[in-house]
This record gives structure tokens, C-alpha cells and sequence, in this order.
């Protein structure tokens, strides 16, 4: 046990003496960088000096020139360029960064879909899209050809065919029961406007006339959504979806 | 004049044209990102897709009810609306419980399609189209299937887009 404590106080008077060591030997080794930094600045401008006028006044009188002008010569070498590098890695980080989140933001679906921040578009096809859908899904027996000329300036594409087979029983039964179909829209809205395509959402009321026998009105609420393009500057439909499962 | 010496290294010279690239790539990215962040109708598109996505839950929740969990049901109800329309559902729960539980039905539904027609985001109101497939299941008998043309208005709260109004959309007076 006294062992013990002999040997902790062994080993605490070692620290000490050890601890002063050390502190004895910076102190001596601070003036000796303490006059390294000052003559080191001033060396540079010896040195330069030094190539023109070879070992002047402050080169003799330091005495120490030649272990100053090595380092002071060498160290900025390195140094200059890799700062450079440093600096263009991490500029070069941060631009490759700042255009990789730009593109992302502005790929952002959200932003893509223009409905409703496009005020003048937005109302455009929404103007446009309401009066095709009332002239394409109205029918009167009297003038068939006015259907047909509605089919050729608003639809497109797969909406033709899908639009055909909609109407396909009114067409046929319309002579019979001199037929007046006539859809208003009621309600429209965008779900998606990028560009030149559109997804509307539309509500409509059908008012079906039989004028046959006997006069009989019945109306049917509709809603469907339709894909729409934009040609020439004109909205067509390009595609019905009447949510069928 | 040491630095003029230096740039007569090409490498450092190469090293320094790099630099001068990559701050001048960089100041240009800083600006675009800045602007791509800043951008005000990207807030507004934000915006409405919040609205939609607040819009067609809180239409499907008003549509969803399992008698079997009333509570939870109704609790969704209240949590997906403000203002009056909030009050009434307050209001009318205890009427509404002994309907659905005598009746005993389900209702499920499915957002078909969803569009925000209007929005007004500095008074913080909105409105939506919801179209909807509901599935009613009664005890006995096949469930019935309709679909719903819903219109609804939402208003902004702390706790997010909320519908304020709720209704179909009416038929047959408009047309013609």
C-alpha cells in the first residue's frame, strides 16, 4: 500500500519535472519563431531583393537568410495552388450543386403543371374546351351535318373514334325520336396545362328531347375528364376519359 | 513581383484560370438557384397542388364512413373542415349517429378526378372540382355505386387547406 502511494508520488514529481521540461523547452523556441515571422515576411522582400541585389543589408544582418529564404521561397509554391485547387473544388462543388437543385426545382412537377399560374392560358382552354364539348355532345336530328362539323374542328386523334361510339345509339335512334340532345358544361377545371396538352375536368348537364309521339325532356348529369392539344392556336380534345371501370 | 513569377508557371497559371472558371460557374449557379427558389408562381403552383391534394382528401374523408367506426369517421369529418360547414357536422353528429348506426351502411369512396378552378392564396381560399366513385354498402342487398360531382370551397387555417363548403354540383336547371 505505501508502495502504492510511493509510486503515485513517484510519478506526480515526474509529471512536474516533465511538465516544466516541456515548458522550458518552448520558451526558448518561441523567440527563436517569434523572430522567424517577423524577418520571415520581410525575408520575402529580402529575398526578391536578394535575386536583384544579391545579399544586401537585411540578408547579412539577419544572418539567418539562408534557412529564412528557403521556406519563405518554397512554402507560398505549394501553397498558391493548392489554395486555387481548394477554392475551385469547392466553387466548383457549389456550382455543380446549385444547377443540379435549380434543374430539379424547375422540373418540379408542381411547376411544370402551369393550371392556374398561366391565368390568360388557363382561361384560353378552359373558354375553348367548354364550347367543344357543348358543340360535340349536342345533336340535333335536323342538322347532322352541324355534328359532323363540330367533330371535324374539335376533336383529334383517339377522341374521334371514342366521340363516335358515345354517340352512336343518339345518332341512330335521333330520326326516329327526332332527337335533340344538348350539353351544357357546367363546371370545368384544369388538372394539368404544360404547354401545349391540357387535362380538364369537366361537369355537364345533357338535356335529352324526345319530340317524337310525345314530347319528353330528361337531363343527366355528366362528368368526365378529356386530354386536350393545342393546334394552330386552337384547343381540340384529343382523348375522353369517362372514368368506365 | 514573386506573384508574377509564379503565374509563369503553367501550372499555377491553368490553376488560376480554373479558379476564375469555377467562381464565375459558380456565382452563375448561385444566381439561377436563387431565382429558381424565388420564383413566385412556383409558389403559387405549390400552392394549388397543396390545395388539391387538401381538397380530395377532405372530400373523400366527407364521403368515407363505416358505421361500425362511427367515432373515427366523424372525427375525420371535423378534421377535414372549418367554418360553418365545421359547425353543422358539430352540431349535427348525435342526429348522424343513430341514422348511420340504425342504417348500418358503409361508405367508401374513390377520387376519380380532382382540379382546383379557383385560387386565391393571399385570403387564403379556394375552390375544387372533386369527382368521386361512392360505394354504399348497406347490410343487405348489393352495394350501390354513384358517382359524385362534388364542388367544394376550402379555406386556409393554421392547421392547413380545410373545405369550408361542400356540395354537389346541381343538375338540370342550367341546361338549355
Amino acid at each position: 500500500m505505501s508502495t502504492t502511494r510511493h509510486l503515485v508520488n513517484r510519478q506526480r514529481r515526474l509529471a512536474t519535472v516533465a511538465a516544466a521540461d516541456r515548458a522550458a523547452t518552448p520558451a526558448p523556441a518561441r523567440p527563436r519563431t517569434g523572430g522567424g515571422p517577423g524577418p520571415e515576411k520581410p525575408s520575402e522582400a529580402a529575398g526578391e531583393a536578394a535575386e536583384d541585389t544579391p545579399n544586401d543589408e537585411e540578408a547579412d544582418a539577419e544572418g539567418e537568410p539562408d534557412g529564412g529564404k528557403a521556406p519563405a521561397r518554397h512554402l507560398p509554391r505549394p501553397t498558391l495552388p493548392v489554395i486555387l485547387c481548394v477554392l475551385t473544388v469547392l466553387l466548383g462543388s457549389f456550382a455543380a450543386w446549385a444547377f443540379t437543385s435549380a434543374a430539379s426545382l424547375r422540373d418540379d412537377p408542381s411547376r411544370q403543371n402551369t393550371a392556374l399560374t398561366d391565368i390568360s392560358r388557363t382561361s384560353e382552354v378552359k373558354g375553348q374546351i367548354t364550347e367543344a364539348v357543348g358543340a360535340v355532345f349536342s345533336y340535333d336530328y335536323a342538322s347532322p351535318t352541324k355534328a359532323e362539323t363540330a367533330v371535324t374542328r374539335y376533336l383529334t386523334g383517339k377522341a374521334v373514334q371514342q366521340h363516335a361510339d358515345m354517340l352512336a345509339e343518339v345518332r341512330a335512334q335521333a330520326p326516329k325520336q327526332k332527337l335533340v340532345l344538348t350539353t351544357t358544361v357546367t363546371d370545368s377545371g384544369v388538372e394539368m396545362l404544360d404547354g401545349d396538352r391540357a387535362r380538364l375536368l369537366i361537369y355537364a348537364d345533357q338535356r335529352n328531347t324526345r319530340t317524337g309521339k310525345s314530347e319528353e325532356t330528361t337531363y343527366a348529369a355528366a362528368m368526365f375528364s378529356v386530354d386536350a392539344v393545342r393546334k394552330g392556336g386552337t384547343w381540340r380534345i384529343s382523348s375522353i376519359d369517362t372514368f368506365t371501370r | 513581383m514573386a506573384r508574377v513569377a509564379m503565374t509563369r508557371n503553367p501550372l499555377v497559371a491553368a490553376a488560376i484560370v480554373l479558379t476564375v472558371a469555377a467562381t464565375g460557374a459558380a456565382g452563375w449557379g448561385g444566381v439561377s438557384r436563387y431565382q429558381a427558389g424565388h420564383d413566385s408562381s412556383a409558389a403559387y403552383a405549390q400552392t394549388r397542388d397543396d390545395v388539391l391534394a387538401a381538397g380530395e382528401q377532405a372530400v373523400q374523408n366527407m364521403n368515407t364512413l363505416d358505421h361500425a367506426q362511427l367515432d373515427k369517421g366523424l372525427d375525420s369529418w371535423e378534421d377535414s373542415t372549418t367554418g360553418d360547414l365545421h359547425q353543422q357536422l358539430v352540431d349535427g353528429r348525435d342526429g348522424f349517429v343513430k341514422q348511420i348506426q340504425e342504417a348500418k351502411t358503409v361508405s367508401t369512396a374513390k377520387v376519380l378526378a380532382g382540379s382546383v378552378t379557383e385560387l386565391d392564396d393571399r385570403a387564403g381560399k379556394a375552390g375544387v372540382m372533386v369527382a368521386l366513385r361512392v360505394t354504399v354498402t348497406a347490410p343487405k342487398g348489393k352495394p350501390a355505386v354513384k358517382e359524385s360531382r362534388m364542388l367544394g370551397q376550402l379555406t386556409r387555417t393554421p392547421d392547413g387547406w380545410k373545405l369550408s363548403a361542400l356540395g354537389q354540383a346541381p343538375v338540370g336547371n342550367t341546361a338549355g
